[in-house]
């Protein structure tokens, strides 16, 4: 073979290399996905990827997952190197701040075209995903906080049934004390422990959201009577220090009577604690039915180049078929209304207790709490939050802590307009 | 001859101007990658951040001048002053490490059996990884399987654990031993090396002037240990106050503010509120600091630390 005919079958060999590459990059559109903690879900997304693709043909799908305190951090630096991925899943309120600040895309009018995807929700849960007027994400997997109660402990106290007033909570809570056990435990971080609040009528803000409305007799009550439990052993003192691995091990470890706590705790305590059986825990609304939901929402990033095939991802991801499995998956709540009551009738044959825990989740949606749609939540809850943890732990006494606690509201809400 | 060596001198000038240009250039080209490396991730970012502590700045807006104002905010900052408290606490306990480290080295830089041996189980604690370490102490101090509440109830010393990193009175010093643990083997290696470079003369010279062992301690050995104990001090405080893995992982910079540190505050403030320009403003603040300290720590040893000995 001569060298001419060598060169002229590298170049066609490249050419035709390089062809079909270039052919992908014409047709081929990318999505890219960044989850929150779920890399466990790699085989039923990849099935999700695989039905998308097929009825999407040229799409090609990247998947990120990054553990929750890490997500921020890397999607805000994707911001700002103009590469924020398309879709986005969120959580808690930091959703607010991105929307405010343009980083979103409106699902508005997407949802004004097809109504029908509106109507797969509950209200209340899709409702919570919207900020001044426009919504901003489509619910993904739904939390809210509910009472776990320890069956047995109650038994041993002489207690029937699961507290029926805040004046129950503690008054029950004392009753268990003794020794190394302790009462009552509750989550402390995004806004789960205000449902304790608010069954005692305490609001965060006034209703135009310009001043702090916290700083009232009744709030000084309970932040003295919730400081008295606390040091006289009613309430643990977790409840006020730790995060999540603290109370939930805790609660586990069958030495408290009662955790106020969201759904995502049922299934740490259940693997950590081998008491735990339909006969010895109870789940139940807290009284007054409150409850601060923790929900996970797929949005879609201003950045992103394809916002319609995107927004044809999410509505795949959200559709009655996917969610189900999903639900099935990881025994979590959707909001998606018919994958629920599809999943949770199967879950009530498999696993009663659970399905008992998930019940809670779609019952009183209408009293959600302590999920304000504020762009500085992150701001207003330092403001707030340390003072209160020196109220219940004796550090400084409920008048002085409150005030201290509104003079920083209240100068973040003036700094904030 | 005279002459020849005359018109042989502007050329002899000559090469040697080109060996000297050549090998000033030799130099640069070393000096350059590294130079361009520090530029690059130190100097313009320190710029940059400087520059962002006078802005108003968010990943999805553009900038506007703000003047003082972060610096401002900073002096209202209750958050701002307890970061710095618990700084400069972990700073101080630097000496605390240190002199458990010299007593150490003291101990490995004798005669004794096996030394070789301890000064490896001692300097294992340093290579390991930080975040290990966090995860291990926290392991430790847990309050309901830790192994230091066990062995406390175990000899009868509490009746009731204590929960160490959920308490505001032990979180911060529980902090500090696990991070003073993890810097003794450092510590100990710098001032060994140090302990080994003091002439056997001067003590020899010294007992047989009568001088007892504390007095050759207090007259020859710490003071000619001073610039080791300086470079042990300035590193082991930088790396203390950047120590953001041992503090994170161990107790997330709480309960409440117990033990946020400069950095752990400066990381949430601009990755948990998205307010990269005043974090800007406190890194500002941070620098100056540990600037002030270093130069501090130099002026009380000597003041010839990074001197070079050109004779």
């Amino acid at each position: 073979m001569d060298r001419r005919t060598v060169l002229k079958a590298a170049l066609a060999g490249a050419g035709s290399l390089a062809a079909p590459a270039y052919l992908r990059a014409q047709s081929a559109k990318k999505l890219s996905l960044l989850t929150w903690n779920i890399a466990d879900q790699q085989a039923l997304f990849a099935q999700e990827f695989a039905e998308f693709k097929a009825a999407n043909p040229g799409v090609e799908i990247e998947w990120l997952d990054k553990k929750g305190p890490d997500l921020p951090a890397f999607y805000q630096t994707q911001i700002v190197a103009g590469t924020p991925p398309d879709i986005v899943d969120l959580q808690g309120a930091i959703w607010v701040q991105y929307a405010a600040d343009g980083g979103l895309v409106d699902l508005t009018p997407y949802l004004k075209n097809e109504p029908e995807i509106a109507k797969r929700f509950n209200p209340d849960y899709l409702g919570g995903w919207a900020y001044q007027g426009k919504t901003y994400l489509l619910p993904f997997y739904v939390a809210k906080t509910l009472l776990f109660y320890n069956k047995t402990m109650f038994k041993e106290a002489g207690l029937e049934g699961p507290p029926q007033s805040f004046d129950d909570i503690l008054g029950f809570a004392q009753k268990m004390a003794k020794g190394e056990k302790t009462g009552f435990l509750t989550l402390n971080f995004d806004w789960l422990y205000w449902p304790l609040f608010k069954m005692n009528g305490v609001e965060l803000l006034s209703t135009d959201g310009k001043k702090a409305a916290f700083n009232t007799p009744q709030t000084v009550d309970l932040l003295g009577r919730l400081a008295k439990a606390t040091d006289a052993g009613g309430i643990n003192k977790i409840a006020w220090t730790g995060r999540w691995v603290e109370p939930n091990g805790a609660f586990a470890s069958g030495t408290v009577g009662m955790l106020h706590a969201h759904s995502a705790s049922y299934f740490f305590v259940k693997g950590q604690g081998p008491w735990i059986n339909g006969e010895t825990l109870g789940a139940t609304q807290v009284p007054g039915f409150w409850s601060t939901p923790t929900n996970h929402g797929f949005a879609i990033s201003k950045g992103s180049k394809n916002p319609d095939l995107a927004w044809s991802f999410i509505k795949h991801m959200t559709s009655d078929k996917s969610a189900l499995t999903f639900f099935k998956s990881r025994s979590v709540l959707t909001a998606n209304i018919a994958a629920d009551t599809e999943g949770l009738a199967a879950l009530e044959k498999s696993e009663p207790l659970a399905a008992a825990v998930l019940r809670t989740q779609i019952e009183h949606t209408d009293k959600l709490t302590g999920n304000w749609p504020l762009p500085y939540d992150a701001e207003l809850k330092d403001a707030l939050w340390p003072e209160i943890q020196n109220a219940v732990l004796g550090r400084k006494d409920a008048r002085t802590a409150l005030s201290d606690a509104e003079r920083n509201v209240n100068r973040l809400l003036a700094r904030k307009g | 001859m005279a002459a020849i060596l005359e018109a042989q001198a502007p050329m002899r000038a000559g090469t040697l101007l080109r060996e000297r240009t050549r090998r000033t250039l030799l130099v640069w080209c070393f000096l350059v990658p590294s130079l361009a490396i520090f530029l690059i991730y130190r100097i313009i970012p320190l710029a940059w951040n400087v520059i962002l502590s006078f802005e108003y700045w968010t990943p999805l807006r553009p900038a506007e001048f703000a003047g003082l104002d972060h610096y401002q905010d900073l002096l209202d900052d209750e958050v701002f002053w307890q970061a710095l408290w618990n700084t400069v606490m972990v700073i101080a306990s630097a000496p605390i490490g240190i002199a458990i480290a010299l007593a150490l080295a003291l101990l490995v830089n004798s005669d004794i059996r096996g030394r070789d041996v301890y000064r490896t189980i001692i300097f294992l604690s340093y290579p390991l990884m930080t975040v290990a370490v966090a995860i291990i102490w926290r392991w430790m101090f847990d309050e309901r399987v830790g192994l230091i509440n066990y062995t406390a109830r175990l000899l009868n010393l509490i009746d009731k654990p204590i929960p160490f990193l959920n308490s505001f009175t032990f979180a911060l010093p529980s902090v500090i031993a696990a991070n003073i643990w993890q810097m003794l083997g450092f510590y100990m290696i710098i001032l060994l090396t140090g302990l080994q470079n003091i002439p056997h003369e001067l003590h020899e010279a010294a007992a047989i002037d009568g001088a007892s062992l504390w007095q050759r301690f207090w007259r020859i050995t710490l003071p000619l240990l001073r610039p080791s104990v300086f470079l042990a001090f300035v590193i082991g405080m930088l790396n203390s106050v950047t120590s953001f893995d041992l503090v994170y992982v161990m107790t997330g910079g709480g309960p409440g503010r117990a033990t946020e540190i400069l950095v752990t505050y400066i990381y949430k403030l601009g990755f948990g509120q998205t307010k990269f320009d005043y974090a800007a403003a406190v890194t500002v603040v941070f620098f100056v600091l540990l600037i002030g300290i270093a130069w501090g720590a130099n002026r009380l040893s000597g003041g010839d630390a990074g001197a070079v000995d050109t004779q």
